[in-house]
């Protein structure tokens, strides 16, 4: 038997997976995000709206924000992937500086789809640390949050974009 | 009540900002909702849903779904029991062979995988009969309107009152005073309609979800998206008479009111729980969500409005039509609750007579959103009052304080008694939000834009609306504190034991705060249990209209004053002092004025046992809250667009708890279908198939992140007689007078008066006689 299989780093860790109809394996029609929360456990990426809408499946594929539930799992082959699993420092705990800037500035309500967020501004962050507030606007419009907690989420980029320039 | 009179004053935490407890959690994607979470043995379960707005069936075959591979239970009408119904009064068949709106439920499927029972759901063959259908409460009300439940409720008209709100006796029909008399003294008299009946959603993120799980007998587990198990509990076991249900809550992605009972989805749950012995997970899509999930409720008005020549409002008399949709809801309440904010808006008229009813149509069921009937009855009211105050050429601002509920004021509550205001003024609270937004440059008068560009093309004009409620003091809550003794050390842990769940408002927090300051321990030693009750919290019922400040704040500062109270008793043998010069310190007792003589906790508790106290909250609701809300719009009178500049929300909260997470439930008052339901955010109905063309997230429109205006906030905090912190919560009421403040807004910028939500650029550029 023809055996396909697929493989991709995430979070720092190679997976490699069968493909096909069979039980266990990843059918040609399984999306990232369906990969991610079922097969991997990495539950942080939300299935939400399930067409690309509301961003709460971000994830960072190749250095590019992408929301998961639009990406069949098979065209992720050879991808590195990173989720908001990935972002914590896994040996000492440390949390990314967004992360600890969201904490901050209470810049989540229900936290919902704030893994979302987050990863689209790692993505944006990683690209250009110093985006202009129109920016980071264009960045995050893709994500759907109906508790607004825009303002704060505003505040936390504000004072992490601030300490990076005291720290420069 | 305790017996030392303690002033709680040089506060350590409350007023300031504390991370939440899951704060870690949610940035490092950890927190658990209920999607990430499964119970072994469980099956998904899903509803074949009705393509017709009204139909009957007249053949169904489930033979090839129930044969595929995977399927463990294929249910139709008649396998669920006569005496399980959903709505109020009971009513509707969870399963029926009379569908009332597109999404009805058909058939239920339970399988191996949500892919097999969507694949069953397309194999049930149904035969329909398509009947006539009515989506508007009026035209339901008209006598040959389709009928939609013969033999029930006649003339579709859902019959007034909910029992539980209103045990003295059921009420719809608000009438004090003698409103002839209001309008003979009146010198401005209008009267009109108003409609706000597009049937926007709260759309929380988290799209509604259980997994039920069948115990024998009618015992159910339940875990549940819920931001109130008690509500949970009371109506699921309302539409399952008998049952007895235990629910766990997560936490919820996102509620705004719309994700307590979720019966439509117990009920699925629970049948095919039963048939196959299996925990059954319900999950809807997000397209279910907004095809068959509860809306606002749809509201019409006609109401005649006096106001005399000192600004004072006189008399209100007009009638209320709510459009329940397909199933009423517990709507009921909502009507009760919106009749009593019209009156705290209207504090000082005393001659109202604002008759109701209720209707069902074949739109998708209303039901609870954040504002609740007061959101949607002001939507319109609102506007009407504005109408008169442009008769009486009043300035808003000097209209809501003249009007609004103050110290003394009576109002008929939801359960149809007379309730008197307890001592608020919010006079300053207006005044200083106007002052802080510059309302007195930027309101130029009725249908006078602020400004004009120079080219003419565009205008704005600013708006400002006010609500309140008066349900912060309702429910009956309970809790249990206890102090647990380290195994090693002197110190404690401390841990409420309340069913407090999780939906945003971060009220788990803001509670151990207060138990933290009255123990004086440290906020990282509290804890709260998890959310949900049944078998293993005290009673209560749900984070329901702002109503957690208060309601769970007492019950929690009362049962850390009985464990204060109790600490001092024991330790007045060893520390030979009176128990009112004690204080609480490092986890143990110590005189106020020898503080060498000191106990720790530990020492008076027995051995590996806990210290519990226990607090209540017993509902009443004679405290009035009020939120003002300010904007400026800039109409582009070529195209119709407009856009929200700015926006500054006021209130006076009595005493902030965390300004972090208040400020956030100010932001949130322009989320979840209040202020943009003003402008875009609607159901888009399809009169000839009834169906919302408005089904997912692309085509519902939503304000994303690089359309939000700059906002602003304007906070009292003049303490009010609530409970030990002074304080209470406005969160229900942030958003709720939005709609018709952009209304304004848009009159106010183009002087042409836009009576039509949501004012799309084709009902601006309509009403500006453009197209």
């Amino acid at each position: 038997m023809d055996v396909q299989s697929i493989a991709m780093t995430v979070n720092g860790r190679e997976y490699e997976f069968s493909v096909g109809t069979r039980f266990g394996q990843v059918p040609p029609e399984e999306t990232l995000v369906e990969t991610l929360r079922r097969r991997l456990e990495l539950t942080g990426a939300k299935q939400s709206c399930s067409e690309g809408a509301c961003g709460c499946c971000t994830v960072i594929l190749n250095g590019d924000a992408v929301p998961s539930c639009m990406m069949l799992t098979v065209d992720a082959d050879g991808a590195d992937i990173l989720t908001i699993e990935g972002l914590e420092d896994p040996a000492t705990g440390q949390l990314d500086p967004i992360q600890q800037a969201f904490i901050d500035a209470a810049a989540f309500q229900c936290g919902y789809c704030t893994p979302g967020i987050i990863m689209a501004l790692k993505a944006l962050l990683n690209k250009n640390p110093a985006p202009t507030e129109k920016e980071v606007d264009e960045a995050l419009s893709g994500n759907y949050c109906r508790c607004v907690s825009h303002y704060h989420v505003f505040d936390a980029v504000r004072d992490l974009i601030g300490a990076g320039k005291e720290g420069e | 009540m305790s017996n030392y009179n303690v002033e709680y004053t040089d506060l350590q935490y409350i007023g300031k900002y504390m991370p939440r407890k899951d704060a870690r959690d949610i940035v490092t994607g950890k927190c658990i909702f209920l999607d990430d979470f499964s119970v072994p043995g469980q099956l998904y379960g899903r509803s074949l849903r009705s393509p017709h707005a009204h139909a009957r069936i007249l053949s169904i075959n489930t033979d090839k779904a129930k044969a595929l591979k995977g399927v463990r239970a294929v249910l139709t009408d008649s396998d669920l029991p006569e005496n399980w119904l959903l709505g109020w009064p009971p009513s509707k068949r969870p399963l029926d062979s009379h569908l009332r709106f597109v999404g009805d439920c058909v058939a239920y499927v339970a399988a191996d995988t949500v892919e097999i029972a969507d694949e069953a759901l397309d194999l049930i063959e149904v035969e329909y009969e398509v009947l006539p259908a009515v989506f508007d409460g009026i035209a339901a009300a008209r006598p040959d309107a389709e009928q939609l439940y013969p033999g029930q409720f006649a003339g579709n008209e859902i019959p007034g009152g909910f029992p539980p709100f209103q045990r003295q006796g059921l009420y719809w029909h608000l009438q004090r005073g003698d409103t002839e008399a209001g309008f003979a003294e009146s010198e401005y008299i209008i009267e009109e309609f108003m409609e706000y009946n597009k049937m926007p959603t709260p759309l929380a993120a988290e799209p509604p979800q259980v997994i039920i799980r069948w115990d024998g007998g009618l015992d159910f587990h339940c875990w549940a998206t819920s931001q109130g198990s008690g509500v949970f509990r009371q109506l699921g076991s309302f539409i399952i008479p008998g049952s007895n249900l235990v629910v766990e809550t997560f936490n919820v992605g996102g509620s705004f009111g719309n994700k307590h009972a979720m019966t439509a989805q117990f009920i699925c749950g629970a049948a095919l729980s039963m048939a196959t012995k299996r925990p059954v997970k319900v999950a809807m899509t997000k397209t279910e969500q907004l095809s068959a999930y509860e809306m606002r409720l749809g509201s019409q008005m006609k109401m005649k409005i006096g106001v005399g020549k000192d600004g004072y409002l006189k008399a209100v008399k007009g009638f209320w039509t709510v459009d329940a949709g397909a199933i009423g809801n517990t709507t009921q309440g909502q009507i009760g609750v919106g009749l009593g904010e019209a009156q705290i808006i209207g504090g000082k008229c005393v001659n109202w007579d604002i008759d109701t009813a209720l209707m069902a149509t074949n739109r998708i069921p209303a039901g609870i959103a954040r504002g609740y009937g007061g959101m949607e009855l002001n939507a319109c009211l609102s506007l009407l009052y504005c109408r008169a105050m442009e008769a009486a050429n009043i300035d808003p601002v000097e209209f809501y304080k003249k009007n609004y509920i103050s110290a003394g004021d009576r109002f008929v509550w939801r359960d149809g008694l007379l309730w008197k205001a307890c001592d608020v003024n919010y006079v300053p609270a207006i005044q200083a939000a106007a002052d802080k937004f510059g309302w007195k440059d930027a309101w130029k008068g009725w249908g006078k834009p602020s400004w004009v560009s120079p080219d003419g093309k565009r205008a704005r004009g600013a708006g400002c609306a006010i609500l309140g409620n008066a349900d912060l003091g309702e429910d009956n809550n309970e809790c249990i504190v206890r102090i647990s003794p380290d195994i090693v050390g002197d110190s404690c842990h401390v841990v409420l034991h309340m069913d407090v769940a999780e939906c945003g408002q971060g009220q788990r927090s803001s509670l151990c705060k207060m138990v933290a300051e009255i123990l004086n321990v440290p906020y990282e030693n509290v804890s709260t249990t998890s959310p949900g009750q049944g078998n293993h919290n005290p009673f209560a019922l749900g984070l329901c209209g702002s109503r957690g400040t208060i309601t769970y704040g007492r019950p929690v500062c009362m049962a850390c004053e009985d464990l204060r109270d109790q600490l001092f008793k024991l330790a007045e043998p060893k520390l030979e002092v009176p128990p009112d010069t004690m204080e609480l310190v490092n986890f143990g007792v110590r005189s106020k004025h020898m503080p060498e003589r000191f106990v720790a906790w530990k020492h008076l508790i027995p051995e590996m046992l806990s210290l519990v106290g226990y607090g209540k909250h017993v509902e009443t609701f004679g405290i009035p809250a009020c939120l003002v809300f300010f904007l400026e719009a800039e109409v582009d009178l070529e195209t119709g667009q407009t856009q929200i500049l700015r926006v500054l929300s006021g209130s006076d909260v009595g005493k902030v708890i965390d300004p972090k997470s208040l400020e956030s439930q100010f932001h949130g008052g322009i989320g979840a279908a209040t202020m943009d339901s003003a402008l875009f955010e609607e159901t888009i109905l399809d009169k000839q198939t009834g169906r919302n063309l408005a089904f997912n997230l692309i085509e519902y429109k939503w304000r994303p992140f690089n359309m939000f205006p700059k906002f602003d906030t304007s906070i009292l905090e003049t303490p009010i007689p609530s409970f030990q912190f002074k304080a209470m919560g406005v969160g229900e009421i942030t958003g709720a007078g939005s709609a018709p403040a952009v209304m304004q807004a848009i009159y106010n910028a183009t002087g042409v008066h836009v009576t039509e939500y949501p004012a799309t650029p084709k009902v601006i550029l309509k009403a500006l006689g453009k197209i």
